[in-house]
């Protein structure tokens, strides 16, 4: 089972298949030792377009369902899921301006991505995690122009970004009403990127602190409107979680693949471990989890598509996607036993992937709430 | 068609640096076993400048007729120049079969002259028997893992290029005679014009005759470990050959290239260090009389051909390797 | 600049094939791809049109399923492509491919008013590695043919191309129309972008039947018209394989290896 996708996408899918084995999987190995960012693996996925898959086509890009587009996108999660994190932030980083900005900017942002830049947004500081009003960050009028100052951590794409989506109080009295979203290319004196986080897993993207000090941008750069802010962040991550769920789905798929190989290869007690029902019914688990958490990320992409509300679609196929990535990867260290806990075999990295999803773009916790909230009622 | 009338079986010997290939030779005893099933004679053809000398062995390695065409315009190869050559004496001969050898120029040479005389051509030919009065003609498919056996008994002469290092050269001694023959380079049907012959590798490499290989594959890892490689080959006297991936990945030059597009060979003891065994490798080494692999992947195909499987790194495994030996060597 | 590209569908060379218990080759479960040559030939047909200017038609000869080898090369550089679908056709040797192809070329000559100045095979398919069409299809078209080429330029009717050899290159010269047959160069083919698989979908692949072909002489094509037939296939006899070292640690390995290989007298 897979995603539903059209004939058109299926196409394109066995072709993403084809570079991520050749150009991607063995290669990020390596990068997963080192940590470095393998600006070749990017630069052949712009080549093919891979990173543009969520552009409007009214700016240039495919014009792809959601759901065509996640099965790529959970294609390159099973290559390696730190690749499939930068591709799919780019596109967190676009939203904001895709669901609230205007045309100019929308324009700007994706023929940005058109010609091989990524997207990053900005909205985690050092004090404000899940409590996102609590951020520190300020936008100052002056005359045309915003003045930005403060500190975003933890983002993703911060350091290779072609421009990044800010949010920044221009109104401390109003606390999360007094939150706007500004849009900030690189470059801009006075942005500036800190060292890059050494991280668990995901390490061939990119995470960093990005740094405001006197950042002056037009006036035009505001996203929305003033106080605005804080609604469009939540709508950015409204979507954007489902896509984290589409590539913990990628991580958990690998683990099964990787799991069967095994299992059918490794011979003990004179046959493939395989035979034993124990481990089949350990792989039935795995499969169950992770064909439901994808097909919750199409029913949450598909409510998209429709222009449904989606909140607590897409929060629960984050919170389950990612959750079960983690028991689906720790079944596969277990199904290879010894060799499973060694850096030279494939499944250990898969843990240190998966835990990060449970984490960002809104904790589990968070998401739980959001999913009670929307359950409940008020 | 009466195809008795044709007996004869043309061999072209090619000639690098004044001396015939080895396949060219090799090509002798095939031919000369046709031949005698036909009541035909061998007749090998030599092209070049200045190769007096290369037709003489020709003479002694098995061809009852040398037909040996000199000239300072055919000093090196041109397809068109020596398509037409061969045309003309084919057309002179009437063979009932010619016989080309499996190198890049013979393989550009053999369809062109069949596409001339309107006849077919079998290609990478390993094996050549008679059945049925009929001459069967074996060559690989798909890399080697399936084998096919053609005929073309419908069209003359039937063209082959036989597959170098498939044939032993035959140990008997007829002595052959030597027909000079003048063949001006014609005007027609030269469409090339061959403007620079450049030479990049200068290292002469010999793995069909080698009596050891040492090769290695992408599992060296960098151009730093396939040294070891050579540091074996070194100490065993031997010729170091590489898989295609080795060569792609620039550690050493195409000429050492061992598989079925690069050199069938057939040494004494074949080495393969960090070699997977894709077949196209393998189909080229299985005339090996003993072979040792090196691969940390325990179902890595070469181990099925192999004598002796080790598994293991081979980076890890080569400096052992060769410090025994050594160790053996000394002591001997 | 007209270029004409022929392609050959092969199955994936990277998968092992074997014959089925009738004896034929087992072709069920490996994907049909381009003949690895024949991509390179085609990218190096794209990079020559990207230099200059002119359109590249992607010519095949096989059945409903070649047209997805088509498709792919529509999304790769191709501009045309036409699948000559012709049962009769099967079963040809490389003579019988050589005719079809000059017939095709001619075909679409014909149609397009427009004459090939290039045309690309690759080297060998992976499939037979048999070689012969480019210097076959040279013959039947009377033009130079220049094999192994690793890079090429074309200007005013000359083409110039660097053959690959043993030992380097060879440096050749010849007038268009030629055929040139194309090796492994420097580069890797280009993976498809996205928007160009898309449009490549919704390009048009002309079919082209043997009745189309006016210069078509059938006795030459099919298993009938073929002067190299086949007898049999069969798998050649394996080799037994020998025995597998796998001590605690690669030094043991190798010295329990190297024991061995001296009892065997083999160095």
């Amino acid at each position: 089972m897979a995603y539903l996708i059209s004939e058109e996408a299926n196409d394109l899918l066995q072709d993403v298949r084809e570079f991520c084995e050749n150009e991607v999987k063995e290669q990020c190995k390596e990068f997963d030792r080192s940590g470095e960012w393998p600006k070749e693996i990017y630069d052949k996925a712009i080549e093919m377009q891979l990173h543009s898959l969520e552009v409007p086509e009214e700016y240039g890009g495919p014009g792809l369902s959601r759901v065509d587009v996640a099965a790529l996108i959970e294609e390159m999660a099973i290559a390696d899921a730190g690749f499939a994190t930068t591709i799919s932030a780019s596109g967190l980083g676009t939203k904001p301006v895709l669901i609230a900005g205007n045309e100019e900017q929308k324009k700007h942002v994706c023929d940005q991505i058109i010609e091989g830049g990524f997207g990053a947004f900005c909205l985690t500081e050092p004090g404000a995690g899940s409590d996102a009003g609590a951020g520190t960050t300020t936008a100052v009028k002056d005359g045309d122009e915003y003045i930005l100052n403060g500190r975003k951590c933890f983002i993703t794409n911060g350091g290779i970004a072609s421009f990044y989506c800010i949010t920044a109080m221009t109104d401390k009295s109003k606390g999360v009403k007094g939150i706007s979203m500004f849009l900030v290319d690189a470059g801009t004196p006075g942005l500036s990127t800190g060292n890059e986080e050494d991280k668990m897993g995901i390490r061939t993207s990119n995470t960093c602190d990005v740094v405001l000090e006197d950042c002056r941008i037009p006036a035009a750069n505001l996203i929305g409107q003033e106080g605005k802010g804080f609604g469009i962040a939540m709508k950015t991550l409204d979507q954007a979680r489902a896509w984290m769920g589409c590539v913990a789905a990628g991580i958990a798929q690998r683990g099964i693949n990787e799991a069967i190989a095994y299992g059918k290869e490794r011979i003990q007690f004179g046959k493939p471990i395989i035979r034993n029902q124990a481990l089949q019914f350990k792989i039935a688990d795995m499969a169950i989890k992770t064909e439901t958490a994808r097909q919750m990320v199409a029913h949450a992409l598909t409510k998209m598509d429709l222009g449904l509300p989606h909140s607590k679609e897409a929060a629960i196929a984050k919170c389950y996607a990612s959750d079960i990535a983690m028991e689906v990867a720790s079944e596969a260290i277990q199904m290879f036993g010894g060799y499973g806990y060694s850096r030279e075999y494939p499944v250990e990295k898969l843990l240190r992937d998966a835990k990060i999803f449970q984490i960002f773009e809104g904790s589990n916790e968070i998401q739980r709430i959001v999913i009670a909230n929307n359950t409940i009622g008020r | 068609m009466d195809m008795t009338e044709y007996k004869d079986i043309v061999v072209y010997i090619e000639t690098a640096d004044k001396s015939p290939v080895k396949v060219g030779l090799e090509m002798l005893s095939p031919a000369r076993k046709i031949a005698e099933k036909k009541g035909g004679k061998v007749r090998a053809v030599l092209i070049g400048d200045g190769i007096r000398t290369a037709a003489q062995k020709a003479a002694e390695s098995g061809a009852d007729e040398v037909i040996l065409i000199e000239s300072p315009e055919y000093e090196i190869f041109h397809l068109d120049r020596f398509a037409n050559v061969m045309e003309s004496v084919i057309k002179e001969v009437k063979p009932y079969a010619v016989f080309v050898g499996g190198t890049q120029d013979g393989k550009d040479l053999a369809p062109k002259l069949a596409a001339r005389l309107k006849t077919g051509c079998a290609s990478d030919v390993m094996d050549v028997k008679t059945e049925d009065g009929k001459t069967v003609y074996t060559c690989p498919l798909y890399g080697g893992t399936v084998l096919q056996d053609v005929v073309m008994e419908t069209s003359v002469p039937q063209i082959a290029v036989l597959r170098s290092g498939a044939f032993k050269k035959s140990e008997e001694t007829v002595k052959g005679t030597i027909t000079e023959k003048n063949i001006p380079a014609a005007d027609e049907n030269i469409r090339l014009k061959i403007k620079d012959v450049v030479k990049e590798i200068s290292e002469t490499v010999n793995l069909e005759d080698a009596q050891v290989i040492v090769s290695g594959g992408r599992g060296m890892g960098s151009r730093e470990n396939f040294e070891l490689v050579k540091q074996l080959a070194d100490l065993l006297g031997g010729v170091v050959g590489a898989t295609r991936p080795a060569i792609e990945d620039g550690w050493i030059s195409r000429v050492h290239q061992v598989g079925q597009s690069g050199k069938i060979v057939a040494p004494k003891l074949y080495i393969a260090c960090g070699i997977s065994g894709a077949t196209q490798h393998v189909s080229g080494i299985m005339n090996s009389d003993y072979i040792v692999a090196i691969n940390k992947d325990e179902d890595a195909p070469i181990f099925e051909v192999a004598n002796i499987g080790i598994v293991g790194n081979a980076i890890n495994v080569l400096p052992v390797m060769i410090e025994e030996i050594k160790k053996k060597k000394e002591a001997e | 600049m007209e270029i004409l590209v022929c392609i050959k569908q092969v199955p994936d060379d990277s998968v092992e094939v074997h014959l089925t218990e009738e004896g034929k080759p087992d072709l069920a479960n490996i994907t049909p791809v381009v003949n690895a040559f024949d991509t390179y030939a085609l990218e190096m047909a794209a990079r020559l049109k990207e230099a200059g200017e002119g359109e590249i038609t992607a010519l095949c000869i096989g059945g409903e399923e070649a047209r997805n080898s088509l498709k792919n090369c529509l999304a790769v550089g191709a501009d045309h492509a036409y699948l000559v679908q012709e049962d009769r056709f099967d079963g040809s040797d490389s003579r019988g491919i050589s005719h079809i192809l000059m017939c095709a070329a001619k075909k679409i000559e014909e149609d397009t008013g427009k004459k090939f100045d290039l045309i690309f095979c690759g080297k060998e398919a992976t499939d037979a590695a048999l070689g012969q069409v480019g210097a076959e299809l040279s013959e039947m078209l009377g033009t130079g043919v220049i094999t192994n080429v690793i890079e090429v330029e074309f200007a005013e009717g000359q083409v110039c191309a660097k053959q690959e050899t043993e030992e380097g290159y060879r440096l050749i010269e010849t007038a268009s129309p030629c055929v040139l047959t194309v090796t492994k160069p420097d580069y890797d083919p280009r993976y498809p972008t996205i928007k160009n698989k898309m449009a490549a979908r919704k390009k048009p692949i002309g079919t082209i039947k043997a009745q189309d072909l006016s210069v078509l002489e059938p006795e030459k094509t099919g298993e009938g018209g073929a002067f190299v037939k086949t007898l049999k296939l069969y798998e050649p006899p394996k080799k037994e394989a020998g025995i597998k070292i796998q001590e605690e640690t690669a030094q043991d390995s190798a010295l329990k290896a190297v024991a061995m290989m001296a009892d065997a007298k083999v160095f």
